[in-house]
């Protein structure tokens, strides 16, 4: 009986060392999350500032750029099929434009 | 029934170690989310940073957006306007064709001599006198000077007696005819260029509808 007791007392040192390892593993985590935050407010800060002074806005700049450019690829592909469209007048609608002039500068 | 002292420790032992593994697992769960929701605060600063910058930066990439934008809108009207002009200038092309064909007598449809003389009629009539002196191309001269009298004859019911004079030199047109009085106070152009230059600045927009073009 003795030995069991003996037994059980290292068992809860066990124990006792994992509940502590367990707290040591939360409170690294919440120490990391902490830095994290700091980290990342600290970051946004110094972003807004050097926005403000027209600093580090490149990547922005340049995703607006590209962003614009695939816009304006658009805007002159519709542009370039509406003059396609023009160009394509069904033959009738020629003849009948020419037929107009001709009767005004031909006196009848 | 009694159970052994060894089988009592080996339980225990195993109770024990479950145990352990437990709370380091239950704890290792507790600090990935605790993790997760930093990642996720960290997440939520950064958009809020970027639409912070957004807004200040804001007239700045609306600037960039315009001059790219703005020149595509610019190229591809021009793009639009250049087709127009192209499909315009066709008619004109072929009216122009055609004017030839007619002034030289190369058309079964119309009778480029009865335009002539209908021609001469419309700029005395305009004009007003008795006298005329006709400005016309070779082959137009050449006609006229042939068929004078007739000419003069044929204007007589809607002008009254007129007198008409040639030009000796011919004058590089198309066809039709510039008539002046006698001592230059009074000219019109009645040739076809003049004419087509006349009707089609009037009726430009009128050619470009019915092309479908506006």
């Amino acid at each position: 009986m003795e030995r069991v007791l003996t037994l059980s007392e290292r068992l809860q040192r066990i124990l006792d060392e994992a509940e502590k390892a367990a707290e040591l593993k939360i409170e690294e985590a919440r120490r990391r999350a902490e830095e994290m935050i700091t980290r990342a407010k600290e970051e946004a800060e110094n972003r807004r500032i050097r926005a403000e002074r027209g600093d580090g806005i490149e990547d922005l700049t340049r995703a607006e750029e590209e962003k614009a450019k695939l816009e304006a690829a658009r805007i002159l592909e519709e542009y370039r099929a509406k003059a396609e469209d023009l160009r394509r007048v069904p033959e009738e609608r020629f003849r009948e434009a020419v037929e107009l002039i001709l009767r005004e500068v031909i006196p009848r | 029934m009694r159970i052994p002292t060894l089988e009592l420790e080996a339980q225990l032992i195993e109770r024990t170690v479950e145990r352990r593994n437990r709370i380091i697992s239950e704890a290792e769960e507790r600090a990935r989310r605790i993790i997760q929701a930093a990642e996720r605060e960290c997440e939520r600063i950064r958009a809020e940073s970027e639409r912070q910058v957004l807004n200040i930066i804001s007239s700045e990439l609306r600037a960039i957006r315009d001059r790219i934008v703005g020149r595509a809108i610019i190229e591809g009207r021009k793009m639009v306007m250049l087709a127009r002009e192209e499909m315009i200038s066709k008619v004109r092309t072929e009216v122009e064709r055609r004017l030839l064909e007619i002034a030289q007598g190369k058309t079964g449809e119309i009778d480029y001599e009865a335009v002539l003389i209908r021609l001469i009629e419309e700029a005395a009539s305009a004009m007003g006198g008795e006298e005329f002196i006709i400005a016309a191309n070779k082959k137009d001269l050449e006609y006229l000077r042939s068929h004078i009298g007739s000419v003069e004859g044929t204007l007589q019911p809607s002008l009254g007696k007129v007198k008409l004079e040639l030009e000796n030199e011919p004058i590089d047109v198309m066809g039709g005819v510039i008539v002046r009085n006698r001592d230059g106070t009074k000219i019109y152009n009645n040739t076809l260029e003049g004419r087509l230059r006349k009707i089609w600045s009037k009726m430009e927009a009128e050619v470009a509808k019915r092309l479908g073009l506006i």
